[in-house]
């Protein structure tokens, strides 16, 4: 008992010291980012925090930022974010919990409705990200195979289950693809990645749109011929992917080539065959500015069923905003300020590249306007 | 209790076709449990019926055959295990186990042996099997320390009868595991309890399809594991809360019903012995 309990002590002193050398390191490398760009802080009175909760899919930029701001206005300013979960962000920001809630979907028809009932919301986008298709072809290089969203849906539907089907070959006459039967990977939990991707699918293929449709979680029709795997969040499913030969997969595509999965090119509106470049991307949300709604206006039925598969040549087509759920009417008129400041700076000086992480694409200045004009409709009751 | 309450929405929409639909499909918020369920009690049986003989063995292996200097190392390390969190192990066994099993378990079984239902499906290595081997090796620690202290607790003149009745050790120690006979129950009762509510590392080895599992090869969910992919986001839907919740709720009562029986069992094997 006696070498037990040391044992444990010593196993509690060895974690201690390996979370404190890890705090130490990233505070060295935060700091040094930090420190490269000074800015003049813009208020000088105000002081305070506010809380905001949701999209764990924001939620690595959103620190960036809060760290970023709390650094520029001499620490007057604090951000506190949570990453829950967009649902539960949502559902927390209804009870009136949080100031601000992050979501990858914005709210649903009917609850938007409730708020406006309630004194309004605006919400608005903050940041793009991009889902990139992967695969395990051993014989395939990476960003070789080309693919259409009606081909990607119909192996998801089960209709297509050999990579050698004509419809791929098709497209792909240069590429040896193998007899093998395709393994679709797709999420397990819940997640907005999961409910943009669908809304593609949906888009391209009529037969996704009536058999299936576009949620946070689907019933997959290739898991019932046992040809799906379901992973946890984007490492489940690249591990999925990586583990299983002749695989396909969707994630995040920073994960992407954080892991080094092997990417295909995905076929836009105009029938180019594209990859997630920022031109791409940037030729995508462009494209988007003119179907966008204001921020006090009602997203559901626009994102992401519309913005998926934009037109334009070079345009991405499977891109998703991340969002930012506000009141319009706060009691507290030091919150307004602050939620004020700190998305203003958000939109503007936030969306340059150095304030960027890797992986997150920030808003042309037309979609970071979306913001700004909903910002002035901030008040205090 | 609570359980019960917070579920009641889906089981007065549904009924008990909730417990007999295997759809998972929140698009139009149909939801049923089946598959889940039997995943839940396939993973455990597997874990259970190979965790069983490891924990006895591994307990008697501590307490009668190493030598008593390395005995603590050994029951450290295996209290150390039992310890671990289980997200440890679910990356381990998505990264190191289940491609092994795969390529040298899986794989000649569904070669050689794949007439039986039993291993029919063509294995991927995120799968049912996979995870009740993970959770097979998760409780053996837990099961074999409960063991291990009643096997240690056995009165030493049993021992020495033993022994004195010119008993091989072999003999000894099968007339010793039959005196704790109650105790090797409890231990895997106990460890039958862990593998059921089991969450983590079960989420990121069993496949999470939504289907009815037919063979050992099969992906497949399990109630625990389905609570910890859909909860997050489970409150953009009306009924998914009281759907997840259901499911808990059958669990503990399927959990209720496998530790009543099991304390009657234990009950009669006392009795008879």
């Amino acid at each position: 008992m006696k070498t037990g309990t040391k044992l444990i002590i010593i196993a509690a002193v060895a974690i201690v010291v390996l979370i404190s050398v890890f705090v130490a390191s990233s505070w060295q490398t935060s700091t040094i980012i930090q420190t490269t760009t000074p800015t003049q802080p813009t208020t000088h009175m105000l002081s305070g925090s506010i809380d905001g909760a949701g999209a764990t899919f924001l939620n690595p930029q959103m620190q960036a930022w809060a760290s970023k701001f709390y650094e520029i206005t001499g620490g007057r300013i604090k951000i506190n974010y949570q990453s829950i979960g967009s649902g539960a962000g949502q559902a927390k920001f209804r009870e009136g919990i949080l100031d601000f809630a992050g979501s990858d979907p914005p709210l649903k028809s009917d609850i938007y409705n409730e708020f406006k009932g309630k004194g309004g919301i605006i919400q608005f986008p903050v940041i793009i990200g991009t889902i990139v298709i992967v695969h395990n072809i051993p014989t395939v290089e990476s960003e070789k195979l080309k693919l259409t969203g009606e081909v990607v849906a119909k192996i998801y539907l089960g209709e297509i289950m050999y990579w050698d089907d004509p419809a791929i070959k098709a497209l792909n006459p240069e590429l040896n693809l193998p007899h093998e039967k395709i393994i679709a990977v797709h999420r397990s939990d819940g997640s907005g990645t999961t409910r943009v991707f669908t809304a593609y699918l949906a888009k391209v293929s009529q037969d996704w749109k009536s058999k299936v449709g576009s949620d946070f979680t689907v019933a997959w029709p290739v898991d019932q011929l046992g040809n799906g795997v379901g992973g946890k969040g984007n490492e489940g499913v690249s591990a999925a992917v990586q583990q299983n030969l002749y695989s396909i997969g969707y994630v995040e595509t920073a994960y992407a080539y954080e892991v080094g999965l092997k990417t295909a090119l995905i076929q836009n509106k105009d029938g180019n065959y594209v990859l997630p470049t920022k031109e791409a991307v940037e030729s995508a949300s462009k494209a988007l500015v003119r179907i966008l709604p204001k921020a006090d206006e009602d997203w559901s039925n626009i994102f992401p069923d519309e913005t998926v598969d934009p037109p334009g040549k070079d345009s991405y087509p499977i891109t998703s905003f991340s969002f930012v759920i506000l009141r319009q009417a706060y009691d507290n008129p030091v919150k307004v300020a602050i939620l004020k400041e700190f998305f203003q700076w958000v939109l503007t000086e936030g969306q340059k590249n150095e304030n960027i992480v890797v992986g997150y694409d920030p808003l042309p200045p037309e979609v970071a306007m979306i913001g700004l004009e909903g910002l002035k409709l901030l008040k205090t009751v | 209790m609570s359980l019960a309450v917070t579920s009641s929405p889906i089981f007065s929409r549904d009924g008990l076709s909730f417990i007999f639909k295997s759809t998972w499909n929140p698009v139009k918020e149909d939801y049923g449990i089946l598959p889940a369920l039997l995943g839940t009690l396939i993973t455990s049986a597997l874990a259970i019926s190979i965790s069983t003989p490891l924990a006895i063995s591994l307990a008697v292996f501590s307490a009668e055959i190493i030598p008593t200097r390395f005995r603590g190392l050994i029951n450290n390390i295996s209290d150390l295990m039992a310890s671990l969190p289980s997200v440890i192990y679910g990356l381990w066994g998505l990264y190191v186990l289940a491609p092994i099993l795969y390529q040298h378990v899986m794989n000649p079984l569904h070669q050689y042996l794949g007439f039986i239902p039993l291993f029919s499906t063509k294995p991927i290595p995120t799968n049912l099997f996979t995870a009740g081997v993970l959770l097979a090796i998760m409780i053996v620690p837990f099961a074999s320390s409960v063991i291990r202290e009643a096997y240690n607790a056995v009165p030493y003149y049993l021992k020495e009868a033993a022994y004195s009745l010119g008993m091989t050790k072999w003999e000894a120690i099968k007339t010793l595991l039959g005196y704790i006979k109650s105790a090797i129950f409890a231990g895997m009762f106990l460890a039958l309890g862990r593998a059921m509510g089991e969450t983590m590392a079960v989420a990121m080895v069993v496949g999470n399809t939504f289907t009815f599992p037919r063979s050992l090869f099969d992906m497949g969910y399990t109630i625990s594991s389905l609570i910890a992919n859909q909860f997050p986001n489970a409150e953009a839907y009306n009924y998914m809360i009281p759907a997840l919740y259901g499911g808990a709720f059958l669990l503990f009562i399927v959990g209720l019903i496998i530790n009543i029986v099991g304390l009657y069992w234990i009950k009669k094997v006392m009795i008879k012995s």
